[in-house]
């Protein structure tokens, strides 16, 4: 079967390759990229532990081929561990994960939810992750450690207010 | 786990060229929008296409907007988009709301509204929407475009109106022209993603029009035209809902797999029936609950 | 080598142990660095396997042609049982690599393709002709002890086994484990009410979120490593070496390393689909050849949770007394027993649950099916035995009119009490478990659903589980000093997830005061990291927690000495702080471990005492033994010690719809000495919604023909986020264990066994609906 050529952004860094038709994306960037974060955990988009962020929206890459991912932008965990967010810290901090499988998808996931919506309710929270299965921790700590990045990010936005209304009074 | 089947890899850049490859390959290819059937159907070796032709690439296929009154969406619309416009929580909170429901936000990013009407499983959760807002299917073939009305789409299991060589382009959903309430129940196995063992879709109008469809107890989904007539026109009373209920047997057919037993779906389409029925006029009024899934 | 510390029995005031210490593998997991066995790689030489399987439940291999497989481009080596007409075994050596002359599940493997990349070897797989000859399947543990069942194994009464198990040869009953303590004729005889009834329990997958990988590379120079997502690198390299040892392996050129895995549950222990990558290996020396499993196969052909059919029989006086109990259990044990048979065997001796009774008879019976293999799974058939015997304890109490607490409190099991063997009962926080357990649901306090559809029902149960493991199960552990003064333990317990390597770490920092930030704790190679037996039956907290605390006590002893010889202080006098070594004669005097740890201490001449300080700690109980009479189960103290608790739970059902939710779940364990609290908790909330989802909706299904219908996470539901109890309320009890590190021992299993019981007894008590069978659908109990 013919290769298709694709050339798309990984993590900041442009690539091409030539992929078969019937690769996922999931297997090129495991088997022929390297990237190990996202994983084979169930291969049918049932557990979530093989997202990726694709054009900046999270997506399960074992339902996805690899030459949809032509002209697209994708990043995954080892992407964002570039520069830890305060998200990250807080899980680790919190012990949030146990065997750690889940980690990298449930990362994305939180991640995508709090850009978009900074303030979440636990329920939306637990929608946002519902997808990443986790058969160690029963959740709680997890939504306990990304309840604690958005209070840090709460009081971090109320000091720097705080501070630049100080800085305006005469 | 490879896909075992080989095939050709196609992105056209328009409608005319997707049309026209399809009709090249008739029943060997598919189209490939959301991909989150197809892959699984692949894997599964439930399809093995010798084409597979993704759309993603034609921009009109991507198209979420409102044309004189019906919301037009196209091909290429996931759910996500759906969840996020305005337009439709506001205006289809029907469809809203079904949207929601469907597998997790990560399939949802990627899984298209037209993509599940066209795998036509007797469980998929926008139908009831669908054919509460008596929507229709916009079908471009090689000779000529033509609009189904989804009463009339869905045929049986994974079986739809589609011709060899069609293209689905979008759906059109005519807006309700009164103030209206909608509620999607659909019953699973626990609070997490799942195929519904039984689904039902409200739709109450001003001036006592209710319109109602079941999904996941019958081959197709499909309205429940004698409910729909015996609550036409009146006020919801306890007597008349069970009355409603008493027709459910005749409504739907469900059977016993794996998920539910026939005797389980059947007691629980009554009770969602008139658990949505109540939380759709409810929401007509103003009120009703947030969420459609905690109604049972 | 030292001996243990003895206790003090009120751990005094600890600075590191007891305390929630951040994770010491949290970063690696948060950032995705952490390695999982699929993650390592090997080369563009990696081959890969795919394996064909059984489509028959019982069936006789009449042919296997791989010609057409072997032709095809890609296609290295075609592997059949010929090839490894080997068996092995861990309990039991009943299991063969492939199947040899007969297949006995759906799943079985037959045959492998060993090709260049994975779709070539699943298409040359297609490509094998298997012929059989179908013969009639036992799917019903009752049914195959019927006396002209079809037989299983005919040379069952030739298989090695381990001296506890009693097989009987000519039938399909791999182990029969009786306990006969007292008479229960009299107990009944005395008794007001006798309660019998039947509890059914189905089976049940593990599903941890990775799936097995393995890969496996047998060198030019006749060395086999195998990389594996494994609880047992230790275990795994015996049983590799023995069923492989006619190819002339020495343990010494076998080879195990385990990264992190991706949650286990018990099935990632022992060896089932593992020793395929160690075989296959050697059919392709020189080339690293790996078998992925698939989601689907995790399910079918993976140690599954036994199925269970459970008679019991109580009798009770209307003082709240238990006179006597009858507890007959017919497991579903699968078409292989070698683990699995320790599960029926556990639970015989433990199947009284953590009561006061004297006249109790237990007939653990494990019979084989044509099914999947049962094997070990998070609680160890406690889960399983317990949802009929709590469920029967409640409802016991109801026909004498008591409350069902006050019941468990006046039965429940006290330090010193004579156990179902014969052996003596640890000490254990039990009453207080019970006490504070009630207070949480507010026993005794009904309360109203605010929905006029709903009711809400309330429930406490105890539970207790011993270590399961052969009597002389070992952990060892190395410690070596770096030149910072920083720390590498060497241990070959697993992190699983459930924090091992912290909780080590933590103890090796209370000892020798250095932080746990800097410790490192390997995971295994067997080529470097001392033996450990398994990490299973929630002991290695307490077994190489052991092992960590000698070899750090045996690195201290070794400083003091070394001071003492070098600078001339009494070593009596010396203590660590702060990373460094202090007098108590000498105020103010201190030497930083870092000078010396590696250097040695430099002398007046100039010339340097000591060297690398180097800990080796090691534990093994001394007083386990498992043999015992095999008519009545007396003598011998096969279980170290037991961990006990109390579960309890608030419900609220829909009465029309019967569905339930979850209010309120409480926890209560007697871990002796809480390492890392953070742990437990995470080890309470984790394993109660486990035990939870097998209580309310986790549904394994099998056809008539014994293939199993819902391979796969859409009809196998586990939770979700969406699916959390309201509350989780863990509580931590800790009446200490004599011979644990600081007091403690092991719970990661515990969590998850009192869930079914809990759920059973609560529904009743909200709708009055007693289920006897798992899993307590929303469907039965509308439809009830």
């Amino acid at each position: 079967m013919k290769k298709v050529p694709i050339r798309f952004r990984l993590n900041g860094i442009d690539r091409e390759l030539d992929v078969e038709p019937a690769d996922t994306l999931l297997e090129v960037l495991r088997d022929r990229l390297g990237v190990k974060s996202p994983k084979t955990g169930c291969d049918h988009g049932d557990c979530g532990t093989c997202t990726v962020f694709l054009d900046g929206r999270t997506a399960r890459s074992c339902l996805v081929l690899a030459a949809e991912a032509d002209g697209c932008d994708i990043v995954t965990l080892e992407g964002i561990s570039r520069d830890p967010s305060p998200l990250m810290h807080q899980l680790a901090k919190h012990n949030s994960f146990q065997c750690g499988f889940c980690a990298p998808g449930v990362v994305l996931s939180a991640t995508e939810l709090l850009r978009a919506n900074p303030h979440p309710t636990r329920r939306e929270i637990q929608e946002a992750i519902a997808g990443n299965l986790c058969r160690c921790t029963g959740y709680t700590p997890i939504l306990e450690g990304i309840e604690a990045a958005i209070e840090a990010a709460a009081i971090e936005a109320a000091t720097i207010e705080t501070t630049a209304a100080e800085r305006s009074l005469p | 786990m490879p896909i075992p089947c080989e095939f050709e890899y196609h992105k056209p850049k328009s409608l005319p060229q997707a049309v026209e490859i399809l009709s090249r390959n008739g029943k060997n290819a598919a189209v490939l929008a959301g991909g989150t059937d197809l892959l699984v159907w692949m894997k599964e070796g439930l399809r093995a296409p010798s084409a597979v032709v993704d759309v993603k690439g034609i921009p009109e296929l991507h198209r979420l907007e409102m044309s004189e009154d019906s919301l037009l969406v196209g091909a290429c619309v996931t759910f996500t988009e759906l969840l996020e416009s305005a337009v439709v929580r506001l205006r289809f909170p029907l469809l809203w709301e079904c949207s929601r429901t469907v597998a997790s936000v990560g399939v949802r990013n990627r899984a298209t509204l037209v993509g599940n009407i066209c795998s036509a499983v007797p469980c998929l959760d926008s139908a009831p929407a669908l054919l509460a807002y008596e929507a229709s299917v916009v079908v471009h073939g090689p000779v000529a475009r033509r609009q189904i009305p989804v009463a009339q789409w869905f045929l049986g299991v994974r079986q739809t109106a589609i011709r060899p060589g069609e293209i689905v382009t979008g759906v059109s959903i005519p807006q309700p022209d009164r103030k209206n309430g909608g509620c999607y129940v659909k019953l699973g196995r626990y609070r997490g993603e799942d195929l519904a063992q039984v689904g039902v879709g409200v739709l109450a109008l001003e001036g006592c029009e209710y319109r109602i469809a079941f999904c996941a107890v019958a081959p197709a989904p499909a309205r429940a035209e004698r409910i729909e007539r015996l609550l036409y026109g009146c006020d919801l009373s306890d007597g008349l809902i069970h009355r409603a209920q008493d027709l459910v047997s005749q409504e739907i057919h469900p059977i016993t797999d794996i998920r539910a037993s026939q005797e389980y779906r059947m007691h629980m389409a009554k009770i969602m029936l008139e658990r949505g029925l109540r939380a759709a006029v409810a929401r007509m009024l103003g009120g009703g609950p947030e969420l459609g899934e905690s109604v049972i | 080598m030292t001996e243990l510390e003895p206790l003090v029995r009120a751990p005094l005031d600890t600075k590191v142990v007891g305390h929630s210490a951040q994770r010491i593998d949290g970063w690696e997991k948060v950032t995705g660095a952490a390695r999982f066995a699929d993650d390592l790689e090997f080369g563009p030489g990696l081959l890969h396997a795919c394996i064909v399987e059984s489509p028959h439940a019982h069936a006789r291999i009449l042919n296997i042609d791989t010609r057409a497989a072997e032709k095809l481009p890609g296609v290295v080596r075609v592997i059949t049982g010929k090839d490894f007409p080997y068996r092995f075994g861990l309990y039991m050596q009943d299991r063969h690599i492939f199947a040899q002359d007969r297949v006995r599940f759906v799943g079985e493997q037959v045959a492998a393709v060993i090709a260049c990349d994975p779709r070539t070897a699943a298409r040359a797989a297609a490509l094998v002709q298997v012929e059989y000859e179908p013969l009639p399947a036992v799917l019903d543990a009752v049914q195959a002890m019927e006396p002209d069942a079809t037989l299983l194994h005919p040379g069952l009464g030739a298989y090695e086994h381990v001296p506890w198990f009693f097989p009987r040869a000519a039938t399909n009953i791999a182990h029969w484990r009786k306990i006969r303590k007292g008479s229960v004729e009299d107990g009944f005889r005395e008794a007001d009410v006798v309660l019998e009834d039947t509890y059914r329990v189905p089976r049940y997958a593990h599903c941890a979120i990775e799936p097995h990988s393995m890969t496996g590379l047998f060198d030019a120079a006749g060395r086999l490593t195998v990389w594996s997502a494994s609880q047992s690198p230790f275990t795994q390299r015996h049983l590799f070496a023995q069923a492989l040892s006619p190819l002339g392996l020495s343990h010494k050129d076998v080879r195990v390393v385990t990264p992190y895995v991706g949650g286990g549950f018990g099935g990632k222990a022992g060896v089932s689909c593992e020793i395929l990558a160690a075989a296959l290996a050697t059919a392709v020396p020189g080339q690293p050849v790996k078998v992925m499993w698939s989601r689907a196969q995790e399910f079918y052909n993976t140690y599954q949770r036994q199925g269970v059919v459970a008679k019991l029989k109580l009798g009770v006086k209307r003082d709240g007394s238990i006179t006597a109990l009858q507890h007959q259990l017919y497991w579903d044990a699968g078409a292989y027993v070698e683990y699995g048979a320790n599960v029926v065997n556990a639970v015989g001796l433990s199947a009284t649950g953590p009561y006061r009774i004297d006249n109790v008879s237990i007939d653990s019976v494990c019979v084989y099916t044509n099914l999947p293999p049962g094997g070990p799974y998070r609680g160890f058939g406690y889960s399983e035995f317990f949802f009929g015997l709590e469920s029967h304890i409640n409802r016991a109490a109801q026909a004498i009119n008591m409350d069902p607490v006050a019941f468990r409190r006046k039965n429940a099991i006290r330090e010193g009490d004579t156990l179902a063997y014969g052996a003596h009962m640890n000490p254990n926080g039990l009453q207080e478990a019970i006490d504070r357990t009630a207070a949480a649901i507010g026993w005794g306090t009904r309360q109203q659903s605010e929905d006029p559809h709903k009711a809400i029902g309330k429930s406490l149960v105890l539970f207790w589980k011993a270590p399961a493991m052969p009597p002389n199960a070992s952990s060892s552990a190395f410690l070596k000093f770096n030149e910072d003064g920083s720390l590498n333990i060497l241990i070959s317990g697993m992190e699983i997830g459930q924090g091992l390597l912290t909780a080590m770490a933590q103890i090796a920092s209370e000892i020798l005061t250095v932080p746990v930030s800097k410790i490192r704790v390997e995971t295994p190679d067997t080529d470097r990291n001392p033996y450990e037996w398994q990490t299973v039956a929630s002991h290695v907290t307490w077994g190489c927690g052991n092992a960590v605390k000698n070899a750090a006590t045996d690195a201290r002893e070794q400083i003091f000495a070394l001071v003492e010889r070098a600078c001339g202080i009494d070593k009596d006098s010396l203590y660590l702080e702060d990373e460094k070594v202090k007098s108590r004669f000498r105020a103010g005097w201190e030497l930083p471990l870092r000078d010396f740890v590696i250097s040695g201490i430099q002398v007046p001449d100039n010339t340097f005492k000591g060297g690398p300080i180097m800990g080796r700690g090691m534990f093994m109980p001394e007083f386990s033994s498992a043999v015992s009479d095999p008519e009545t189960g007396q003598g011998g103290h096969p279980n170290v010690h037991y961990t006990t608790g109390a579960g309890g739970i608030v419900i609220e059902i829909d009465r029309q719809t019967g569905k339930t939710t979850v209010l309120k779940a409480v926890l209560a364990v007697d871990v002796g000495k809480a390492i890392n609290p953070d742990l437990i908790n995470g080890q309470i909330t984790g394993g109660l919604l486990q035990g939870l989802a097998t209580a309310l909706y986790e549904d394994m299904r099998f056809d008539e023909n014994g293939r199993l219908l819902n391979p796969n996470f859409s009809d196998y539901k586990i939770p979700t986020a969406l699916d959390i109890p309201g509350e989780v309320i863990p509580i931590i009890i800790e009446t200490a264990q004599p011979d644990g590190p600081f007091g403690a021992r092991g719970m990661g299993e515990h969590t998850m066994i009192p869930a079914a019981a809990m759920v059973a007894n609560a529904i009743e008590d909200a709708v009055g609906v007693r289920l006897h069978s798992m899993p307590l659908t929303a469907e039965k109990i509308a439809l009830a």
